[in-house]
């Protein structure tokens, strides 16, 4: 029992890889075979990502199933493994779509199959690893490696300006987290000055936080407290706003808020279908889950002193993400630009402060996931069929096609937070949350809810013009209904959405510690923390504590 | 008046890898001669032989006790050792990826491996020169072994181009490196560089003395300069992108990966040893600078090229400019609160340098480049012919079209190599960085570490236009493949396997890389 749980967070995250590896050896012809072996792997990791949900114990402590074993130990680097709430939720939610994703793209991917299969699983690992590490340089490495197969994706199975957007893509994320690149750097000398150093998570946390209240309480207006400051303390009153900001820009790239959206209509609307569930399933959330477990705990101060100015950029990205939804005439870039509205709730939520803001964040999260996954998905059954996004192209596709229209409007219920579904519970918390916070003021919170309203105008319009009126063009009237296949595809999303809008206290027990740990965390630089919440990182020894290879005596440094 | 030293076999356990290396380069020179042309195959043979047993060698001495021998003229430390090391990998490789590429262009002759050992001679001599005369003779034998290969292609007019600008320019570098070497003998009356480096802090302490101030001065930037050249820095760098692209590929590969690594620990070396006793900022500021312009340089020319062997020529300028972020590094003295180029170096106040950490970076970062660009050049070599060269677009990005789909193997390899020099983890370009850049924010360059990373994002672009032409791109109908060749696969999954391996498990050199840099003789 002690081997699985030590050996279950690694298995899960490099399963994918090691399946990978064995596509490589097999034929690029047998597609069938291709496909089917990716598909039972996707579905061993799926397994093993309920497994692990199921492994996760909620009333335990806030990381569970850890490993940290050697890796680069001179540099203080090690492969450190763990799981919170909010990690073991998103990896079920990437364990939940990996089958989903290789079920869609069945039919759709004709040519190199062999290679897509391959960077589906790649990037299934590389997901997988940057929600578990908890050292921060294994996580910039998962985080990167996310990079590559994802703009192979867009690029090689796009559609025409596919090039250009999988360009973008890179190029913006990646100038993002290689300045996080630097902070990382400067946070790891700034607060381990002597001594062993390390880039574990824990160390990384524990280091700053004291800072950070010496820091918070000078700044409350405890005026004796700021001539007593530490000496990190008074470097993170310099250089923190910097350090969260090189964070926070990386983070926001990747989720994306307003201004830095833009790579995202342009990814989601060039990428084949299995391209856009990842990426709009999954891979944003990276964002938010790094400013969850990242840069708000580690400067907690900064992220104080700029909250405001996060809040409003979230609200503008709900309120203006909503408004380019009324102006598209493309479905994809629609779902698409939909997303900034969605993960601009998320980061208000995370913003907000209180236990229920950051719980529907979190929830929210699962839900972006699972509904627009979703809709990416049944309309790449329409685009399949009829080749075009354009939305004037639609109309009156319910009459040939009832159940995929079916299917389409519970989603549009979920992605419109319809009571009942689990978009309710989360954007009802997130905007609860923000009510309820002292420091985010009323009237963002008013705008972001006119962001809901914003929303059920766009999708109901998109699904009354796609789904209803007369069918002008005759191709419409042709279409075949969703294929078994199809509906094994959707029928799982929607379990989801009506499970986890009926059932939000299954999913919301594993995010609790998690969450009452964020929220203790991001208000050190509050100075108002609750007295009972440490919020301290448990520190885990490495569990073969062998140094590197001293020098031979005799032969020692002669500088 | 002159005393021959006594000289002792631990005299020669530094010269072994030279020796190995000459010595192999006289065998393949005698079969040359002796032998008929159809039994004379086995000479890359030899060659790869010859650069194996250096390796070994230059390992086996990396913890043996570093001393100094000849007099004081050759170091044996284990920083030597490394770069010895790398050079040999770096010679052995390319000239795995000769005979395919020789035979193609039917020039394949003995001269071609023997100038290619007795370079890897000069050069692993060069890096534990520890006197200016016998450093100035190995830079010549590295030189002109390097000036013969780049004009080895006698034919067309690109070849003795590429060999007249580098032996023009090599030459003018050369004479200023020894006019900066007159000078600095001027002001310190020795040429071995221990004692130069005791007279330089004689000379900028006592008050008596200040006169040679200037002349130090001047003769430091004039070695600088002269060792500019010798690297490729930004504003010295003119002749890199003529003269790799004008160069047989096997010679282009070699070049920017082991002369580059050879002089770089030499200016290392000259510079460490030299600098102790130089007052303030005046290397950081040097060196800082060099960073700056050489990673902006290069990495904004490198932007426009369609041209991939140009690109990967400006690329490799850019790579200097990294390497030379470390090196920088290397001069941040304890207790600075300010300097650098940008000024942003207040992190650091007050602690003491970590000299071994930025060794250990500069080392694996040489390391990692060298298995890399033999690597992508190795891939673009196999790739072009004869007949388009004269054309010029021999290596223009069409060439790489669809590679994906007529030469998978390829294609990974060289995507593999592209994302390295891109620094994208998990691939060993991007552990080079990482401790690069580590040390250089230890050291409180913070400043010079943002400049490499947006310059790092800005390389990323022309690196992954490569990966795209691979994939992306519908392949050209007319595209004749190579046949395969043992050799040139073998480089190429040698040098794959490296960058991977490098990349995911940097630990295993840990106790070999922290040796050479905490070890360094001289100082």
């Amino acid at each position: 029992m002690t081997t699985l749980t030590t050996w279950i967070v690694t298995l899960t995250v490099f399963q994918p890889l090691i399946s990978a590896a064995i596509i490589a050896l097999l034929p690029q012809a047998e597609k069938r075979l291709v496909r089917g072996w990716t598909f039972l792997s996707m579905f061993m990791n799926f397994g093993l990502t309920v497994l692990l949900y199921g492994l996760f114990d909620p009333k335990g402590p806030e990381f569970q199933l850890e490993q940290r074993l050697q890796w680069i130990s001179d540099l203080g680097i090690s492969y450190h493994v763990g799981v919170d709430g909010l990690a073991v939720s998103l990896m079920l939610l990437t364990g939940f779509l990996g089958p989903l994703v290789v079920l869609a793209s069945w039919t759709s991917i004709e040519n190199r199959v062999k290679s897509f299969h391959l960077a589906l699983l790649l990037i299934q690992s590389a997901m997988l690893g940057t929600l578990a590490s908890l050292d921060v340089i294994l996580f910039y490495v998962f985080f990167e490696a996310m990079l590559v197969p994802m703009y192979l994706i867009i690029g090689m199975w796009g559609s025409e300006k596919r090039i250009q957007a999988a360009m973008k893509f890179f190029l913006y994320t990646l100038a993002g987290s290689l300045v996080m690149l630097v902070a990382i750097l400067a946070v790891y000398f700034l607060a381990q000055p002597s001594g062993t150093r390390s880039f574990d998570y824990a160390a990384f946390y524990n280091s700053l936080a004291p800072a950070n209240r010496e820091l918070a309480a000078c700044l409350a207006g405890k005026a004796a407290s700021c001539a007593s400051m530490s000496p990190l303390a008074k470097a993170l009153g310099v250089y923190g706003p910097w350090m969260f900001l090189a964070f926070a820009v990386a983070f926001a790239i990747k989720v994306p808020m307003f201004p830095v959206h833009t790579w995202l209509p342009d990814a989601h609307t060039e990428a084949p279908v299995a391209g856009s569930i990842i990426l709009a399933g999954v891979m944003l959330k990276m964002g938010t889950f790094g400013f969850w477990r990242y840069a708000i705990p580690l400067f907690p101060v900064a992220a104080q002193q700029m909250r405001v100015a996060f809040a409003v950029l979230a609200v503008v990205g709900i309120v203006y993400g909503a408004m380019m939804c009324l102006a598209q005439t493309d479905v994809k870039r629609l779902i698409a630009y939909s997303s900034v509205s969605h993960l601009g709730f998320c980061m208000l939520g995370i913003f907000a402060l209180t236990a229920e803001g950051a719980a529907g964040s979190a929830y929210q999260m699962l839900n972006h996931g699972v509904s627009t996954g979703a809709l990416f998905l049944l309309f790449g059954f329409l685009y399949e069929r009829r080749h075009t996004r354009n939305i004037i192209d639609f109309g009156g596709v319910a009459r040939t096609m009832p159940v995929f229209a079916a299917l389409f409007l519970i989603i549009t219920f979920s992605s419109i937070a319809v009571p009942g579904t689990n978009g309710f519970i989360g954007e009802f918390l997130v905007l609860l949350g923000t009510f309820k916070s002292t420091k985010v003021p009323m009237w963002l919170a008013v705008l972001a809810t006119s962001g809901v309203i914003l929303s059920a105008a766009y999708m109901l319009w998109i699904v009354q013009r796609v789904f209803f009126g007369p069918v002008v063009q005759v191709e419409n009237a042709r279409l075949r209904d969703v294929n078994g296949r199809e509906l094994a595809t959707s029928l799982p999303f929607v379990v989801m959405v009506l499970v986890m809008g009926v059932l939000p206290g299954f999913f919301l027990d594993r995010l609790e510690t998690s969450t009452r740990r964020y929220v203790a965390r991001a208000q050190v630089g509050l100075d108002v923390q609750q007295r009972d919440e440490d919020t301290r990182v448990t520190v885990l020894p490495l569990s073969s504590p062998t140094p590197v290879a001293a020098l031979p005596a005799g032969t020692s440094d002669q500088r | 008046m002159l005393t021959l030293p006594t000289l002792t076999s631990t005299d020669f356990l530094p010269l072994w890898p030279a020796l190995i290396l000459s010595a192999g380069a006289c065998l393949v020179l005698l079969s040359e001669v002796f032998l008929s042309s159809a039994s004379r195959s086995f000479q890359p043979l030899l060659t790869v032989i010859a650069t194996v047993l250096g390796a070994l060698v230059a390992a086996a001495t990396v913890f043996s006790v570093p001393t100094g021998v000849f007099g004081g003229f050759v170091v044996l430390d284990p920083f030597g050792s490394l770069v010895s090391l790398v050079i040999c990998i770096g010679v052995g490789l390319s000239a795995l990826l000769a005979p395919a590429f020789l035979r193609g262009r039917q020039a394949e002759r003995g001269e071609f491996y023997a100038l290619l050992l007795f370079g890897g001679a000069g050069m692993s001599l060069l890096v534990l020169s520890n006197e200016l005369i016998f450093l100035f003779i190995n830079l010549e034998i590295l030189s002109i072994a390097t000036y013969a290969l780049a004009a080895y292609l006698r034919r067309g007019p690109r070849p003795a181009e590429a060999g007249f600008k580098y032996f023009i320019l090599g030459a003018f570098s050369s004479a200023v490196l020894l006019y900066g070497a007159a000078l600095l003998f001027g002001a310190t009356r020795s040429t071995l560089l221990p004692q130069m480096g005791a007279e330089l802090a004689r000379i900028f302490t006592d008050p008596t003395l200040s006169d040679r101030q200037p002349l130090a001065y001047c003769g430091l930037a004039l070695i600088g300069a002269g060792f500019g050249f010798k690297i490729a820095a930004v504003p010295f760098h003119m002749w890199t992108p003529d003269v790799y692209e004008g160069a047989p590929t096997p010679v282009t590969a070699m070049m920017s990966a082991a002369v580059k690594a050879a002089a770089f620990a030499a200016m290392v070396r000259v510079f460490l040893v030299l600098g102790r006793g130089i007052p303030g900022d005046a290397l950081l500021t040097g060196f800082s600078t060099l960073a700056f312009l050489t990673m902006i340089g290069g990495n904004l020319l490198a932007l426009p090229q369609r041209n991939v062997k140009r690109m990967l020529a400006y690329s490799s300028i850019s790579h200097a400019g990294y390497l030379l972020v470390g090196v920088a590094s290397l001069f941040v003295k304890s207790g600075t609160t300010k300097g650098g180029v940008l000024g942003v170096t207040a992190l650091a106040a007050g602690a003491t340098p970590d000299t071994a950490g930025a060794l250990r970076g500069i080392l694996f970062y040489l390391l990692a480049y060298t298995v890399t660009t033999v690597g992508a050049f190795g891939v673009l070599g196999a790739l072009e012919r004869r007949d388009d060269e004269v054309r010029g677009f021999a290596w223009d990005l069409d060439r790489l079209a669809g590679l994906a789909q007529r030469k998978p193997a390829w294609a990974v390899a060289m995507a593999v190599f592209m994302l390295s020099l891109g620094g994208i983890p998990p691939m060993a370009g991007f552990m080079g960085k990482l401790l690069i850049f580590r040390s250089a924010v230890d050291a409180g360059l913070v400043g010079l570490v943002i400049v490499g990373v947006l310059t790092s994002a800005v390389g990323a672009y022309y690196y992954l236009r490569v990966v795209v032409y691979m994939y992306m791109r519908p392949a050209p109908e007319a595209g004749g493949l190579p046949e395969r060749n043992l050799s040139t696969e073998l480089a190429l999954v040698l040098s794959t396997v490296a960058v991977v391996v490098l990349g995911v498990l940097p630990g295993i050199t840990g106790t070999w890389l922290s040796r050479g840099g905490s070890v360094f003789l001289g100082r």
